[in-house]
């Protein structure tokens, strides 16, 4: 590995000596449209567990070796190199690090000293915090809105809830992976610190949190069902135990109860969500089969 | 409803534009026509009945609704409960929580399917990696791209279609046999499973204090009636409002300490 990663070294040493003093090199926007689209699409083409995104990373700039090092094999090899570590974040908005790391790139062609362990570290540095943030905004707030607008629409027998939450999904989506990759190819490295460590974007990530959370407890009191018809004899007249005596108390107790327990077991008892599934389950089994909820 | 080999084909190919990693259609692929709200819906195109897809495929989503896909280990695949679930619930012609029953093993078992196609790909990285010390960029992206996408083809249309083709009589008369009370109790499991996603959901963004915004919600839908949406906005508000608030709070506080 070391003298591998040392020759690396030199070779771009010599190089940043060389290009400094010849005509620059530069990415007309093109490239860097051509990089973001390939990423876009490409980014999981070949995830995989042992380097995840790392040939997406590849691929999407693959255009660049020959672009930035004209006639250097040397330097094209150790391009490729350097773009094959393990790399994982969430592909829209950690967009904005392959755009920084674009930047980086087109600057160390041009003889700035940026080392292979600088854009390394950006890489492995910043992909978990934009993998967090995109996850939570998007995966956590963003799309259960969506699905349950859709579900919605759908379940009461209309076919364009499909279509309502595909377009607008994608719509917003790749917007978002737009502006972020721009934002990161042109703000560079203080840019992207900048997202990280300002008041906004923790404040956005605290609001969109607590909107996914409210979203759940309206999808919950929507989608899960639990209602019993089970009625308790009172000499004549008959007691509805959901109508007269749950629902009295607390409308909708059984779910959110049923609910409450499933976070239970998976957060605070760390049961694998199979086991839980497998909880629910028998917890089904047995309301049905007593007849407490049909 | 029968399921011909055509038909089994094409929904094998609704999996596949689904699995995570198929480029065709941006990360779209895997994230919209993963979800069984779509999928459901076109699989039920395939099989010539739309509104019925479209209504199982929604009950399905249910338990996915909040389903987190992140660092390449998820607990469950949407893809599969969506297609061949929905194809199945379709045939056998069973009411949308019965649907759900029969989808969410079949989504446990479609991580398999995820398990091959992430470890098949190691070797193609290994093999880019050769390139890379070769200087060789158009084998790296032919490598890239094209033997991941055959795999996950492969791995990805066949179970899929033999589980539609086969499994619709086998799952048809089960359904048949069952009639009845454990009809009734499937169902009654089809109605709590949603709980697992969303318990997912909030155990992924959970933070102190985030489980009274839950409970919050819930009431406000049970007792004011209100839909999903009014309350994302009416959410997304005082949520917007509060962040702000504490922030504020929290540089004034910081602000004293200097003096």
């Amino acid at each position: 590995m070391l003298p591998q990663y040392l020759q690396l070294m030199m070779t771009f040493n010599n190089k940043g000596e060389n290009i400094n003093m010849e005509n620059k090199v530069s990415l007309s926007k093109k490239d860097v449209l051509s990089a973001f689209w390939k990423w876009t699409f490409f980014s999981h083409a070949n995830y995989n567990y042992e380097r995840l995104q790392a040939s997406g990373v590849l691929f999407s700039m693959s255009h660049l070796p020959k672009k930035l090092y004209p006639g250097d094999e040397k330097a094209q090899k150790a391009f490729m190199q350097r773009h094959m570590q393990f790399y994982n974040t969430e592909p829209h908005f950690g967009g904005i690090i392959n755009g920084m790391v674009l930047s980086m790139e087109e600057a160390r062609a041009n003889g700035a000293d940026i080392p292979d362990d600088a854009i390394n570290s950006v890489k492995t540095g910043l992909m978990g915090p934009f993998a967090g943030i995109g996850d939570t905004l998007w995966q956590g707030t963003l799309q259960p809105i969506l699905l349950a607008v859709g579900i919605g629409i759908a379940s009461a027998g209309n076919m364009l809830g499909a279509a309502v939450f595909g377009v607008t999904e994608a719509i917003i989506m790749l917007t978002i992976a737009y502006i972020m990759y721009m934002r990161g190819y042109k703000t560079g490295k203080e840019g992207v610190q900048a997202i990280l460590s300002g008041g906004k974007m923790k404040q956005l990530i605290a609001a969109a949190s607590i909107m996914g959370a409210t979203v759940l407890g309206s999808l919950t009191a929507s989608y899960v069902k639990a209602q019993s018809t089970m009625n308790i004899p009172l000499g004549q007249a008959q007691l509805s135990l959901q109508t007269d005596i749950l629902d009295k108390l607390f409308k909708g107790m059984i779910p959110l109860g049923i609910t409450l327990l499933t976070l239970y077991l998976l957060k605070d008892k760390q049961l694998k969500s199979t086991t839980v599934m497998g909880i629910l389950v028998i917890i089904g089994i047995i309301l049905g089969v007593t007849g407490i909820v049909g | 409803m029968e399921i011909s080999v055509l038909q089994a084909f094409l929904i094998g190919i609704v999996y596949y534009l689904g699995i995570n990693g198929t480029p065709w259609l941006t990360c779209m692929g895997s994230t919209i026509i993963q979800k069984p709200l779509v999928s459901g819906l076109i699989v039920g195109i395939i099989l010539g009945d739309p509104l019925a897809g479209a209504i199982i495929g929604a009950a399905i989503n249910l338990p996915f609704i909040a389903y987190i896909s992140a660092g390449g280990a998820p607990p469950t695949d949407p893809g599969l409960a969506g297609t061949l679930g929905t194809a199945l619930a379709l045939a056998a012609g069973v009411s949308p929580a019965v649907a759900i029953t029969i989808a969410v093993p079949l989504g446990l078992l479609g991580t398999i399917i995820w398990v091959v196609h992430m470890t098949v790909d190691v070797f193609f990285v290994h093999m880019i990696d050769k390139c890379a010390l070769n200087g060789d960029m158009k084998k790296a992206c032919f490598l890239h791209v094209v033997p991941p996408q055959i795999i996950a083809f492969i791995i990805g249309v066949i179970p899929v279609a033999l589980g539609c083709y086969y499994g619709a009589g086998v799952v048809s008369n089960i359904i048949a046999t069952l009639d009845g009370t454990p009809l009734k109790v499937l169902e009654v499991i089809g109605g709590i499973l949603p709980a697992i996603g969303i318990a997912m959901n909030l155990r992924a963004i959970s933070k102190p204090g985030i489980l009274l915004w839950f409970i919050l919600g819930f009431v406000v839908t049970v007792y004011l009636g209100l839909t999903t949406m009014p309350v994302a906005i009416i959410a997304g508000i005082v949520a917007y409002l509060y962040t702000g608030l504490t922030a504020n709070a929290a540089t004034v506080s910081a602000a004293d300490d200097d003096f």
